[in-house]
């Protein structure tokens, strides 16, 4: 009876602990941060020739929402508002080919599904050049939590992570502002399932 | 005439000593006096004297919105002494202190030359800016008062403006 009792305890135990592993696990698996861990990209600073990161978070960034007072900057403040951060590396190289598509992965590889989704992914084979834009959204109610831009050109690669409700439809009133590259026409060609729109 | 003359030579021999003290001390700016001397005692090194002349000149001639700029430059540092890439980010924020803000950083790779800027609030309607820049013989440290139109293009072309603060520091090590 003991010992029996003791394996029934046991493996209850065991049961009850790998359970609580797992559900930790998926706990982190669905909790991903939106600000990525840029800081994992320093391997490819040593290919780079110049390398250039951006920090606007915390005070800046409200500040930077103070000073956006004209009428042409109302999107724009909408915009950045609620935001927690903007944070951006880029990395220019001397010449194409310093940098692989296992580079690329690298950054790809913390935006994964089902916290992460790809919404814009645009190729131009024969410019050598990839914009994609992934979303973060909550799992229940779609709200979006942070957004990520990978742009990747023949000689420069950058990342922007943008931390906070961004609405897709005005990200273009920070392009080339904050150190965001100018993505086109790419940031109005689609827009998420279960991104919702407020009115 | 010979008053007049004596408060010439009283005036021009005071302005000759003034340039004898470093810029931070005189301006009484006891943090950046303090960051200087931090900076000094990594490098065992003194920043170069005479930065007075060339602060009193940059005042006359900032950009719109830019104020109270100050800059001191150690020349021919010991390279050794600056942290491998990896730990200079955290080196350079324990040496400036917590109550800045990393806004931009850029490194040219090549050359090992770093230039990483700090903001924070400085009272109201006023922002200061840090820029250190670093490469393999010199260390350049500015400082400057900005308003918030000023910070604005900052903010708007922060990349730029980095590299363009790079390029300053290195005119300022050729002057």
């Amino acid at each position: 009876m003991d010992v029996s009792c003791k394996k029934i305890r046991t493996s209850a135990f065991l049961t009850l602990f790998g359970a609580m592993l797992l559900g930790a696990f998926s706990l982190t698996a669905f909790g991903q941060n939106a600000k990525l861990d840029i800081n994992n990209l320093e391997a490819l600073s040593k290919k780079a020739s110049e390398v250039v990161d951006v920090n606007l978070d915390g005070p800046l960034l409200k500040l930077a929402s103070k000073f956006m007072t004209d009428e042409d900057d109302r999107e724009g403040l909408e915009v950045i508002k609620n935001l927690k951060g903007i944070y951006v590396k880029s990395f220019t190289f001397e010449k194409p080919g310093e940098y692989t598509p296992a580079d690329v992965e690298a950054i790809r590889s913390q935006l994964q599904a089902p916290a992460w989704s790809r919404i814009v992914s645009d190729r131009n084979k024969r410019e050598g050049e990839i914009a994609e834009i992934y979303l973060m959204t909550e799992r229940e109610g779609g709200n979006v939590l942070g957004m990520a831009i990978i742009d990747a050109e023949p000689t420069e690669l950058t990342l922007v992570n943008i931390v906070g409700p961004v609405d897709i439809d005005k990200l273009s009133q920070l392009e080339g502002k904050m150190g965001i590259p100018r993505l086109g026409d790419q940031t109005k060609e689609q827009k998420p399932a279960g991104h919702h729109e407020k009115p | 005439m010979r008053n007049r003359s004596n408060s010439l030579t009283l005036a021009i021999l005071s302005l000759a000593l003034l340039q004898m003290v470093p810029f931070p001390a005189r301006a009484g700016d006891q943090e950046f006096h303090s960051l200087v001397e931090r900076m000094s005692a990594y490098y065992q090194k003194r920043p170069m004297r005479f930065m007075g002349w060339l602060d009193f000149i940059a005042n006359r001639f900032t950009p719109h919105g830019v104020s109270h700029f100050q800059m001191v430059i150690f020349d021919d540092i010991d390279s050794s002494r600056t942290p491998p890439s990896e730990d200079f980010e955290s080196s350079l924020a324990s040496l400036v202190g917590p109550s800045y803000q990393p806004f931009v950083r850029v490194q040219e790779v090549r050359s090992g030359e770093w230039t990483c800027i700090y903001t924070r609030e400085s009272g109201k309607e006023r922002f200061e800016m840090l820029i250190v820049s670093i490469d393999a013989t010199d260390a350049v440290l500015m400082k400057m008062q900005l308003t918030p139109g000023a910070l604005r293009k900052w903010v708007d072309e922060p990349v730029k403006r980095g590299r363009d603060s790079r390029e300053e520091a290195r005119q300022a090590e050729v002057n």
